[in-house]
């Protein structure tokens, strides 16, 4: 927990790894049961980073970028790229380069640099001046999805939070709106006459050819397909005029007829959402509202397909239920039908799941292609199918929130965030690509987090996969300062030990980011690391000081997630059991068959907790939420910072009492007294826990009077920390205030270690089992840890 | 035959004074006209006949001043009908037992009368209470229909506009014309304040338009998946009128601006037809199609058929002018069945296929009105005018007709714009004053015995104040046994609509040749035959013989051979043109029909130069020439009107006074560019008076008003000579 208190652990790079010292050999690795893996937040601010004004250098051979690895020969004007030792020729423009005359991207700290790009990366001849305003950047596109089925009091919420938002738009943002219900309508924003919209039928699933056809903004050649299925025969041609485009004057240029400025559109949408009305369909009693959310995301990522490439656009969908009519629905609408439980899923009773996600996933192939992000911002009592769009959410990069009404702060507060500027703002970029090099031997597994893999095969992809694999390529359609994703590594099989001698003692790994910034701007991102090899196989004193348990916890959280998803009768709790005695059997201290005499080194003494955290979690504990949160929680789990991450799998505790300063507590039932104020922070929710005496003084009014300054400063206290945690969240969490005893005090409680009514170890006499049965406390779950980690 | 010879009808259609002078309590003759009121009392007789045996009926006919039709609620009794035949009580029937019981006309059932409707008789036999009684003393007479008449609640008018915005749509200016004229008529739409309304536009796309009256403004909203046509919203699509004005008013008023831009070419008419089935079908109404472009995309795209010159005189020669695609016939059985009727406006400059639109008309009880080349300041006004009326006049909703009649007789042949909903009953989803249907009769049994045949029309309707009605009209017909005295009680009127609705139906699966031919063939036979009943006695030999009653018949026949639906071949009508006016023929109630069969020629010179004391007196303008070339005097001014339209043809030698007086600057101009307007001088507005009363004196359609000169080719060929129906007639009746 102390660790928490560290600054700024991943420092300019961004990158934080399970292992800081990688073993040598792939039989080695394995042994050190965590895989290695880094934890990349590839376009977090750091005031150190500079930004250079021209292109990058690569090597000619395996395109690296030049970095401050790289051995220079100032007086040859060659530098040698550490991935693969090629000698590169500086370029002219670097002739006036010496060892006192250094390039940013070469000094020795620098080891993330930035470099502003010309617009087009096709460009052979980059005009370095950006005035020119051909070369003015796209404006970013918002499509807003809007959901009609819901109540008139959510309706109204949920109005109010757009029109704010719309307001909060860059002035050249181009929007467009879609709302959706029964049927699908595409609001023609830029038609003056009166309102207007396109209508889709929502039980029909389109292609994005008939989208764009159906909103007049196809090819000439659909139209002239379509008129020869007309039968109109050739004697017609003449009567017909043929040669005059369909549609509009200008539909060439059709999409703006859709999206507008949102300058130009404010008063139009405002208009738009003072007379949009609740879906008009009938709904009999018993049955669910028809909703097709799957064809109206469909169509918005349809209507961004007429978009010119490289437009960064989102589509914002806000959802007030589930999909049940038409493809991507997850429930019928036989309300005594429940939407599947994980029950279901397991049971493979959920007859529309798979169906659904098949559907998403084509969704999110679609918008990946483009480059176009969907964001999930779902609010109702009851599940929406966010499990089901998950892939389309998270292939694309694009933000996630549940909440239980449009009028809840969790929705608002966060909704509002995602439109504003400064300081608070997300730093939603466009376009992402991130690309990985590595050295001789390292191989790439796939990564954990929000892309989705280009497929760009080569040398350094590995042969198993992990999440998004294959590739050494990602494709990131929406990126954030927070967005992280998790690269898993291995190493190849071939014996280095067959070439001694001429082994570099470094690895090197490069993480190079390209993307569009919120001002349209083209930027490319380089990370280069070092870390060292050793040879474990001799001694793994080094390997133990490069053990990152914090980032550890989460790569195993993050991984044991994705398994329960994809891996059919996968059983986390034991995989993770065995995997933890694995670790404490290989790196602790300890006499063969003497639990008593097992000790770990400080590199490793907080992860058992973190496990024995995470197998009561709700990444592993499903069965205690629904899919849809399930899905929620795994999402933000893979692309939140390990520090937020740890959060989730471990929840932080405050105690705040008089005459102490605020000090972290045990998570654990010990810690609540009537005389402190508990802060929990399990980042979807903060917990500020009022004990009993304290509740009674302010129930009193005590803190309204002056002479208990001291009791109003420590009400006051917790309150501002916990605005403080919410103010740097995103989603934003929820706040929950309550009192020892209180019905809210069920979300501290069932965070807390259950140490005060599990004493019960006697019960657990010596067993070879090593499941441990649910609910242990922490104590007895060290007890049979140390107990099988010393078995022989 | 010496076509100079015959006899022309300068009075226009008179009506039979025969039928109602014999039978007083007959209904008005506007209302149902028999081809003869001498009823044949055998089938052999009826075989000599030749002429068509049976009705006109214009249900809703406007009555006379003075004449309403009496409204009758039998709140306490209901209605009183026969237990058998279901006729309703008229006043044929008759009293007995004291009035406890009445013997119904047409089949001789004894009913009893129910105890509220009970009534003594007098010495005479006849009810005390005859004169509280209308329905015993009126020919014509409405019930209020009871709840077990409805099978459902009464709808309110409904009106829905399908109007086409593709871009010849928009370059005609039809459409300005189109929602000027229905926002000036939202006062005067029947059925305040329940009348509903709607609007859809189309071009490769459907739009629709969210009407609901909250809203500020309409909002449009656009389907264009034409393969699976849809609704976008389940209701507001069609609003009441009097809730969502201001949204209506606001919709029309930038309607014409909306589209003003657009160069889309195409039509999705097909399916723009099916979704507003799918707004309209639970209500019902009228559907009102605005239609510019040959429909090019989705169900029910048509080719450009093309007018072939070879096809005529072929086989195929009637394939033209039947619908092409089953579509058509589908959708007016679907829409009569949801008790919505279609009025096709088209005003295309190009092949539209009226044939196969028309058909939406022909089976849902509508109208067609064909506008060729709608050109806004040509055809504004008359477009205006007719869509007003249209959307103004008194209609009939939900309704279904049936004529009965007595024993030993039975209709069996139906013709007019109507689906048969079983072998008697006509379904009307939409009547007015201005629609006729034509019926033909046929003898049961060898031998009548009766001395009368009785027929009763019933118009089961809802009124657009929301009442179910039913409109009975009965007349009764003595039988005959002499031919001589059928034709001595025929009614050429009757029999010329009955043929023109034969000739034209005939054109339908046949040549145009033939179907003129059956008509003069039919013609002569029957003179033939009257001839031989009578050339003993007028020792006339070969000369031709009329009947009296029949003697504009040759002349009407001839007109009708020359008329627009059945003229020449391919070069002397314009495929639409021909199908359009056949539709419309359909229609038409006698009085119409023979106008149009047989103009009006009016010589005006004259009276614009009298003194303008006599302006208003319009008795001599009465006065029509024979419709030959020879008539016009090429120093006169003549004013030729066949109920759609005038003609005024100038006279080569017209006084240039005159001319610059009506024409100003135009004068010497080619008549067919300037359009005919009020000038500053009394000539010219005593003009414009005597076209308006014409005007007002027939307000169905709008006479647009033609100018055209003398040797002024080929306008005038086309505009006058050809309508001249007495010449160039030669060989037509051999
Ligand atoms: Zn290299
Ligand atoms: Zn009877």
């Amino acid at each position: 927990m102390s660790e928490m208190a560290n600054t700024d652990p991943e420092g300019i790079d961004a990158v934080r790894m399970s292992w800081n010292v990688w073993p040598r050999t792939k039989v080695e690795a394995s042994k050190c049961v965590i895989p290695l893996a880094a934890s990349i937040s590839p376009i977090r601010p750091h005031p150190d980073i500079p930004t250079l004004p021209y292109a990058p250098l690569r090597c000619k051979t395996c395109t690296s970028v030049l970095n401050p690895y790289a051995r220079v020969d100032f007086a040859a004007k060659i530098w040698i790229c550490p991935f693969c030792y090629q000698r590169n020729h500086f370029p002219p423009h670097y002739s006036m380069i010496s060892d006192t005359n250094l390039p940013g991207e070469l000094y020795a700290q620098y080891t993330t640099v930035q470099y502003t790009l010309p617009l087009s990366p096709h460009n052979p001849n980059p005009n370095p001046n950006f005035n020119d305003p051909s070369m003015a950047p796209p404006p970013p596109v918002f499509v807003f999805v809007l959901d009609t089925c819901m109540i008139e009091e959510e309706m109204g919420y949920v109005k109010s939070s757009l029109r704010r938002a719309i307001g909060l738009l860059p002035e050249n943002a181009l929007v467009g709106f879609v709302s959706f219900g029964t049927q699908v309508q595409v609001h023609e924003l830029g038609f003056s006459d009166m309102s207007k919209v396109y209508v889709f039928r929502g039980s029909k699933d389109v292609t994005k050819d008939q989208i764009l056809e159906q909103l007049g903004l196809g090819s000439s050649g659909g139209v002239s397909a379509r008129r020869s299925v007309g039968g109109i025969g050739a004697g017609a041609a003449g009567y017909q005029k043929g040669g005059i485009p369909i549609g509009f004057p200008g539909s060439g240029s059709g999409v703006t007829r859709f999206l507008l400025p949102a300058s130009d559109c404010e008063y139009t949408l405002n208009a738009l959402l003072d007379e949009l009305q609740t879906d008009q369909w009938p709904v009999p009693p018993g049955t669910r509202a028809s909703r097709c959310t799957g064809v109206a995301l469909n169509v918005a990522a349809g209507l961004l397909g007429a978009c010119s490439t490289g437009t960064g656009a989102r589509i914002i969908a806000l959802v007030g239920g589930p999909c049940t009519e038409g493809p991507g629905t997850i429930v019928s609408k036989d309300q005594s039908e429940p939407v599947r439980s994980h029950k279901d899923l397991d049971k493979d009773a959920a007859p529309y799941f798979k169906k659904a996600v098949k559907f998403y996933e084509n969704l999110a192939n679609q918008l990946v292609s483009q480059g176009h992000v969907l964001d999930l911002f779902a609010s109702a009592l009851d599940q929406v199918g966010v499990a089901e769009m998950k892939v389309a959410v998270e292939k694309t990069g694009g933000l996630v929130v549940l909440a239980e009404s449009f009028g809840h702060s969790v929705f608002k507060d966060s909704f509002k965030r995602v439109f504003e500027e400064g300081e608070q703002s997300l730093g939603l970029c466009f376009n992402g690509t991130l690309e990985i090099n590595c050295s001789k031997d390292i191989k790439i597994q796939g990564i954990i987090g929000p892309c989705t893999s280009l497929e760009k095969k080569g040398p350094a992809v590995a042969d198993t996969t992990i999440g998004e694999g294959g590739t050494t390529a990602w494709k990131l359609c929406g990126l954030d300062k927070s967005t992280c994703l998790t690269v898993f590594f291995d190493l190849s099989s071939s014996d280095r030990s067959n070439t001694p001698g001429t082994v570099n003692p470094q690895l090197y790994l490069q993480f190079l980011t390209s993307y569009q910034n919120p001002e349209g701007q083209l930027m490319l991102r380089v990370t280069t690391i070092s870390r060292t090899w050793i040879d474990s196989a001799v001694s793994s004193e080094e390997l133990v000081q490069g053990f990152d348990q914090e980032t550890a916890a989460v790569v195993m959280a993050r991984l044991t997630s994705l398994k329960m998803e994809i891996e059919e009768g996968f059983d986390a709790t034991r995989w993770l059991d065995r995997s933890l005695i694995r670790l404490c059997s290989k790196f602790g201290d300890y006499r063969k068959d003497d639990p008593a005499s097992f000790q770990l080194n400080p590199s490793f003494s907080l992860f058992p907790q973190f496990m024995f955290n995470l197998r009561r979690s709700q990444f592993v504990q499903v069965f205690n939420n629904s899919p849809d949160e399930t899905a929620y929680f795994r999402m933000l789990l893979n692309r939140e910072n390990i520090a937020n991450a740890a959060v989730m799998i471990q929840p932080s505790l405050i105690s705040y009492s008089f005459n102490s300063l605020p000090a972290p507590a045990l998570l654990d039932v010990a810690s609540i007294a009537a005389d402190r104020i508990l802060l929990l922070d399990s980042y979807f929710s903060v917990v500020i826990f009022h004990g009993m005496q304290i509740a009674q003084w302010r129930n009193a009014g005590y803190h309204n009077q002056p002479e208990h300054m001291a009791f109003a400063q420590l009400l006051q206290a917790p309150g501002d920390d916990a605005q403080m945690i919410i103010r740097e969240r995103f989603p934003v969490p929820r706040l929950v205030v309550c009192d020892q005893h209180g019905s809210q005090a069920r979300f501290l409680l069932a965070k807390l270690n259950p140490s005060a009514t599990y004493n019960n170890a006697h019960e657990m006499a010596a067993g070879s089992d090593v499941i441990f049965t649910d609910d242990v406390s922490l104590q007895v779950f060290f007890e049979h840890l140390q107990r099988l980690a010393v078995q022989s | 035959v010496d076509p100079k010879a015959l006899p022309r009808p300068l009075e226009g259609d008179v009506e039979p004074k025969l039928f109602s002078e014999m039978y007083p309590m007959n209904c008005n003759p506007r209302f149902l006209r028999l081809t003869t009121s001498g009823i044949p009392n055998s089938q052999s007789l009826a075989s000599r006949w030749h002429l068509p045996l049976g009705a006109v009926v214009c249900p809703l006919a406007e009555a006379p001043d003075g004449e309403e039709v009496p409204v009758v609620n039998f709140v306490s009794t209901g209605i009183i009908r026969c237990r058998r035949c279901r006729t309703y009580v008229n006043p044929y029937v008759t009293f007995t037992d004291a009035g406890r019981k009445w013997r119904c006309n047409i089949c001789s059932l004894l009913n009893d009368v129910p105890g509220d409707y009970f009534a003594h008789l007098d010495a005479t036999g006849k009810r005390i209470d005859l004169d509280q009684r209308p329905e015993l003393t009126k020919g014509s007479v409405e019930f209020v229909a009871p709840t077990e008449y409805m099978m459902r609640p009464p709808m309110p008018p409904v009106y829905f506009f399908l109007i086409d915005v593709s871009v010849s749509a928009v370059r005609s200016g039809m459409i300005e014309v189109v929602a000027q004229t229905i926002r000036s008529c939202l006062d005067e739409l029947p059925g305040y304040p329940r009348t509903q309304i709607g609007f859809a536009t189309f071009d490769s796309a459907i739009h629709f338009y969210n009407m609901k009256s909250s809203l500020t403004q309409p909002q449009m909203m656009v389907v264009s998946d034409l393969d699976d046509i849809f609704v976008p919203l389940p209701d507001d699509l069609l609003v009441n009128l009097s809730e969502s004005r201001s949204v209506v008013e606001t919709f029309l008023d930038s309607l014409p601006s909306m589209f003003q831009d657009n160069v889309n070419v195409e039509s999705a008419f097909g399916p723009a037809l099916k979704a507003a089935f799918m707004v309209m079908s639970q209500l019902g109404g009228k559907l009102l199609i605005f239609q510019n472009t040959l429909p090019s995309l989705g169900v029910g795209r048509l080719k450009l058929r093309g007018d072939d010159l070879r096809v005529y005189g072929t086989d195929k020669e009637h394939m033209l002018r039947i619908p092409e695609d089953q579509f058509y016939k589908q959708m007016a059985a679907e829409l009569t069945k949801y008790q919505i009727a279609v009025n096709v406006y088209a005003f295309s400059d190009k092949y539209t296929d009226i044939a196969s639109l028309g058909t939406l008309a022909k089976y849902t009880g509508g109208q067609v009105c064909y506008y060729p080349g709608f050109q806004f300041a040509i055809h504004g006004e008359k477009l205006r005018h007719e869509l007003a009326r249209d959307l103004t006049r008194e209609t009939a909703w939900e309704s279904v007709m049936r004529i009965r009649c007595g024993k030993g007789v039975r209709f069996t042949s139906y013709h007019g714009n109507f689906m048969l909903r079983s072998t008697d009953l006509m379904a009307l989803p939409a009547v007015d004053c201005d629609k006729a249907y034509a019926m033909q009769l046929t003898l049961e049994e060898t031998l009548l015995t009766t001395q009368t045949v009785y027929f009763q029309v019933a118009l089961l309707y809802t009124a657009s104040c929301g009442e179910r009605r039913i409109r009975v009209h009965t007349a009764a017909a003595p039988v005959v046994a002499d031919l001589g005295e059928m034709y001595r009680q025929a009614d050429v009127g009757a029999v010329v609509s009955v043929f023109s609705r034969l000739a034209i139906e005939k054109t339908l699966s046949s040549k145009l040749e033939d179907a003129r031919n059956s008509v003069q063939l039919r013609i002569v036979k029957a003179l033939k035959e009257y001839r031989n009943l009578y050339a003993v006695q007028h020792r006339l030999g070969g000369r031709i013989i009329f009947p009296e009653s029949l003697k504009f018949l040759p002349l009407y026949g001839l007109a009708l051979c020359r008329s627009t639906p059945l003229r020449g071949g391919y070069a002397d009508a314009p495929l639409d043109e021909r199908c359009s006016a056949g539709y419309t023929m359909m229609t038409l109630p006698v009085k119409k029909l023979l106008k149009l069969l047989y103009p009006s020629l009016i010589r005006l010179d004259e009276y614009l130069l009298k003194a303008s004391a006599q302006v208003d007196d319009f008795k001599n303008l009465e006065k029509r020439l024979p419709l030959a070339a020879e008539n016009l005097d090429s120093r006169g001014l003549y004013l030729y009107d066949d109920g759609f339209r005038f003609n005024i043809w100038f006279g080569r030698a017209l006084s240039p006074d005159v001319a610059m007086n009506l024409l100003g600057a135009d004068f010497a101009a080619e008549l067919s560019k300037v359009t005919l307007s009020e000038r500053e001088n009394e000539m010219s507005r005593k003009l414009m008076r005597i076209l308006k009363k014409f005007r007002e004196s027939d307000p169905s359609y709008y006479h647009l008003c033609h100018l055209v000169r003398q040797g002024e080719q080929p306008r005038e060929g086309f505009l006058l000579l050809s309508n001249l129906v007495e010449d160039q007639m030669g060989g037509a009746n051999g």
